[in-house]
């Protein structure tokens, strides 16, 4: 049983209830992310399996050691894990390798220094053993933060966000340096992350948690992404075009024609809930768009946005013009060279969720950052779906 | 921070320049004349004990002076371990742990500040003398007679001065490592427990380190004042500096003397003044990044519990609340006290004197802030930081240098007038309230200069910038933005300067005209003349005024959690 067992933790400060009887487990070795919006509780957890918050039911087995139960509190001190903090919190008065080998205690310092030394050499930051953190980059502080935590060869590593202070420019090679330390020491890891590109990218295994300090979905990033099992989980990855309607003969009627929905009775209301990149266009010339089984569509507007595109189109068929769609087109898109042009929808890219209004929160827009920004700046061009954004960002305050 | 400043005067550097001929404009001249003044009695200081006198220095050296050095150094090294004990240990419960009367003592702790440590002086000597309650029940339990019976710690000592000093200065150090405390993220204290550190552990080898800087810097305040003290040190007989000074001065009659001893103990002050600084440029890195979450205070339980209570209450119990129920106890019983008219006219001495400081204090501060302000130069700068120095020069060396300056120049007037006319005017500024005014302002202009400065930062350049693109002119400007903006730092500047001048006894002492008094002097002189009773009306006043800055930095606690509100 090498490797984090949490067993029923619940955890609630006064009246708020953040985690509700979580149990789960990060096996010796692997890296484990918890996804979820801010105040889902995420980070309560971790703090919980470092025993910087008391635990108020279940329990906390590290290795085979009980760490932690309602009557048992073993203090952070013993427990032998590595904690990297969001701010990376680094001491300001001791230099980088005081810094990495302040865990290591009840050793000599020559060799103290030396373990810290070496680890700093595996992040790549040796030649500045002797620099302060404030003359440091953000980048090379979370390389310190993590060598730091590495440093004592803790049993389980937790990273809180470990990425969201650094600038979009050096999150990619960081990420992949990180995630090569990571696999080099073999310590099992439990991270928590508001960014599920994150977690794609870092994860064995992802659990997605959901307000109220519950895990909806747990699975690699193949099954959460391709396979999501509730709205919630879908919604995390980025805007969804939602077509509501009701079940017959296990089909939801779209504009777009049916839409398999098994396992809903008939009479059903229900949701399809399509990614941007589900609408797949063809224009219609040659071949002619219906043989591809696509509908035709009328253009509104296309935006490129480097090495993709966002257009937002109408059924042509739909005289009202109700509804818009977006859609995500690769490459530079001009409707006017295009001619006649039909979709259709992609079933690995879209999914049917019951409709009710009760489902396990609709996620926050802005906490998760569903919106790609890219979407963000097309949305907030005044079109429908804005008010839809903030009406949710409203409810959420 | 230096890269604020140099981005202020970035921007305010173009303006700037279109109107300025180099140093040659009103900001600068001025500022130099007001630092030429404030300067002027140290340098005074230096000339006097360079030039050749009486050979008065090698009979001191041989004589006194190692006396002096040593009673100074352990009274400074005394009081210093004393004010980082209960400065720091008070701090860290009140701002990390959760008990009783936690947030009472946030505020109460700095109430000690209020008391002049010759008040309570005096109150102890009256309680624990020979002749004082304490030994009388002693005696009275056991049967003691004659102080042959017994012994007694000797109030009237160095240890006794130690022990005054320290209740009354550690909440320099309080506010000082408070204020470190708090702006420590919890993250570094988390992390240090997540790295096998326990609570103690954590505590000694990262609460305390970070928050060192502002330790260091609280106790050179503290050591400052200690070298300030004249009316303890006098009181107990303690020779040391300060009281050396006033001695040669007064009783020898030797100014060459008294200024060489001046000029050494400024080797005291310099030392202090760069571990000051230097603990300052530090303390900007100590700052921990990233974000504040409320502080999780430790729950003490139990015997842990009270023993927090008793750690913070002893200091407060002791440098406030029992002096001050012993003066009641005595004003009470000289109520006439009040209403005495010579008691009354040296009341109107004390307020003339504090309100006339207080106001040209500021006014000068005023000055020289815009002056920075408006004009960033290097130049302006240094010589706002050399006229600013008084605050860091004991009374008595400051007195000395008054006294040397405003002599010189009754005597070149007198010559003039003499040569010019045939008319002698005597002594026309030295021993009037134009010399105690000055040297007030000397030592307090820093004081004021800093809160009007503080003030000034809340007001951005762009600030004035968007008043300027809304169609305000300068003057519209100032009176929409700068004064509503500044007007409670300049109070607080009032306020403070007003209160310190009023407390002040060393200057007061050595530089108030012939048989003038203030509050200060008065109960200096009662006291000496162990009439402790007839002081107490006096020193209860002293101690009320007292009371005002302390509101106003518990006020100041309030509000300036970090991360929240701040400034």
């Amino acid at each position: 049983m090498e490797g984090l067992h949490i067993h029923g933790a619940a955890h609630a400060y006064g009246d708020n209830q953040v985690l509700s009887k979580i149990s789960m487990v990060v096996p010796g070795g692997e890296l484990v992310c918890l996804l979820g919006p801010s105040g889902c509780g995420k980070s309560t957890l971790l703090r919980l399996a470092a025993g910087l918050e008391v635990l108020q039911e279940g329990s906390i087995v590290i290795d085979d050691v009980t760490v932690a139960t309602k009557e048992l509190h073993v203090p952070p001190e013993q427990r032998r894990i590595g904690l990297m903090f969001q701010d990376y919190a680094l001491f300001p008065h001791l230099n980088v390798i005081d810094n990495v080998s302040f865990g290591l205690l009840g050793m000599a310092r020559a060799k103290a220094r030396a373990i810290a030394r070496e680890r700093l050499d595996q992040v790549e930051l040796a030649h500045l053993t002797e620099a302060f953190p404030h003359m440091l980059s953000g980048g090379m502080q979370q390389r310190v933060a993590l060598a730091r935590a590495l440093a004592p060869e803790p049993k389980l590593l937790l990273l809180d966000e470990p990425f969201s202070g650094l600038d979009t420019n050096m999150r990619a090679s960081i990420r992949q340096m990180t995630l090569n330390v990571l696999k080099q020491s073999g310590v099992a890891t439990l991270m928590v992350t508001h960014d599920p590109e994150e977690a794609m990218f870092m994860a064995d295994r992802i659990k997605i948690l959901g307000r109220g300090g519950k895990i909806l979905q747990s699975g690699d990033s193949h099954e959460i992404y391709y396979h999501p099992n509730n709205e919630f989980v879908a919604r995390l990855f980025g805007f969804m075009n939602t077509i509501k309607g009701t079940v017959q003969n296990a089909m939801v009627q779209t504009p777009f024609g049916p839409v398999p929905a098994n396992g809903f009775a008939d009479g059903e209301p229900a949701q399809v809930l399509i990614r941007p990149e589900g609408i797949v266009l063809s224009s219609g010339g040659q071949d002619g768009g219906e043989s591809s089984g696509g509908i035709p569509v009328e253009v509104n507007s296309t935006h490129l946005l480097g090495h993709f595109s966002v257009a937002s189109l109408k059924i042509a068929a739909d005289r009202n013009g109700a509804q818009e769609f977006y859609v995500r087109v690769h490459k530079e898109f001009l409707p006017e060279l295009a001619g006649r042009i039909t979709a259709r929808i992609d079933p690995e890219q879209s999914f049917v969720f019951a409709d009710d209004a009760t489902v396990p929160g609709e996620p926050m827009l802005d906490d998760l950052n569903i919106l790609s920004p890219e979407l963000k700046t097309l949305l907030s061009t005044g079109l429908e779906p804005q008010d839809k954004v903030q009406k949710q960002a409203e409810a959420a305050e | 921070m230096p890269s604020d400043t140099a981005a202020i005067t970035d921007q305010l550097a173009p303006s700037a320049q279109n109107v300025s001929w180099g140093w040659v404009n009103p900001w600068t001249i001025g500022t130099a004349v007001i630092a030429g003044l404030a300067i002027m009695p140290i340098a005074a200081i230096v000339w006097i004990a360079a030039a050749p006198g009486e050979a008065i220095w090698s009979h001191l050296a041989s004589t006194v002076l190692p006396g002096y050095i040593f009673n100074t150094l352990v009274l400074m090294l005394g009081v210093g371990a004393g004010t980082i004990l209960i400065g720091v240990a008070s701090a860290w419960l009140v701002s990390t742990c959760r008990f009783p009367m936690q947030t009472m003592f946030e505020w109460a702790m700095l109430l000690p500040l209020a008391m002049p440590a010759y008040v309570i002086a005096y109150v102890y000597t009256d309680i624990f003398e020979f002749a004082g309650p304490v030994q009388e029940v002693l005696r009275d339990l056991f049967g003691w007679t004659s102080k042959r019976d017994y012994w007694f710690p000797e109030i009237r000592s160095l240890g006794g001065a130690i022990s005054m000093m320290t209740l009354v200065l550690y909440p320099y150090v309080y506010l000082l490592s408070r204020a470190a405390f708090m702006e420590q993220s919890v993250g570094v204290l988390e992390a240090s427990r997540v790295l096998g550190r326990g609570p103690w552990g954590s505590f000694f080898s990262v609460a305390f380190p970070l928050a060192r800087p502002a330790v260091v810097i609280g106790v050179s305040l503290v050591m400052m004042e200690t070298l300030n003290d004249f009316g303890t040190v006098d009181f107990f007989g303690v020779a040391t500096f300060t009281l050396g000074i006033y001695d040669v001065w007064l009783n020898m009659n030797n100014v060459t003397g008294a200024a060489q001893l001046a000029l050494t103990l400024l080797i005291f002050v310099i030392v202090l003044v760069l571990a000051e600084r230097f603990a300052r440029a530090k303390k900007r890195y100590y700052v921990s990044s990233g974000k504040y979450q409320p502080l999780p205070r430790y729950q003490l339980l139990g015997p842990a519990k009270w023993l927090a209570v008793a750690v913070c209450a002893a200091p407060v119990l002791l440098g406030f609340i029992l002096p001050v129920a012993v003066l009641g106890f005595y004003a009470s019983a000289h109520l006439n006290q009040f209403t005495n008219s010579d008691m009354l006219r040296f009341a109107g001495n004390s307020i003339l004197l504090s309100t006339l400081a207080a106001i040209l204090a500021v006014l000068i501060g005023t000055f020289m802030a815009y002056g920075i302000r408006l004009r960033g130069e290097k130049l302006l700068k240094t010589i706002v930081r050399i006229a600013s120095l008084g605050y860091a020069v004991p009374g008595s060396v400051l007195a000395v240098g008054v006294l040397v300056t405003l002599g010189a120049l009754d005597n070149s007037i007198d010559g003039t007038m003499r040569r010019s006319f045939g008319i002698s005017t005597g002594l026309l500024l030295s021993g009037t309230i134009v010399a105690v005014t000055y040297g007030y302002l000397v030592r307090f202009l820093a004081l004021s200069f800093g809160s009007v400065e503080a003030s000034l930062t809340k007001v951005t350049p762009n600030m004035d910038g968007a008043a300027k693109s809304l169609g305000h002119g300068p003057l519209s400007t100032l009176r929409r933005i700068h004064i509503p903006m500044i007007k409670g730092g300049l109070a607080t500047a009032v306020i403070l300067v007003f209160v310190d001048a009023m407390k002040e006894l060393p200057l007061t002492v050595i530089l108030r005209p012939f048989d003038f008094h203030t509050m200060a002097t008065i109960v200096h002189e009662f006291a000496s003349d162990e009439q402790i009773g007839e002081a107490a009306p006096a020193a209860l006043a002293i101690v009320a005024f007292g009371i005002l800055p302390v509101i106003l930095l518990s006020m100041a606690i309030r509000h300036s959690r970090p991360g929240h509100s701040q400034g």
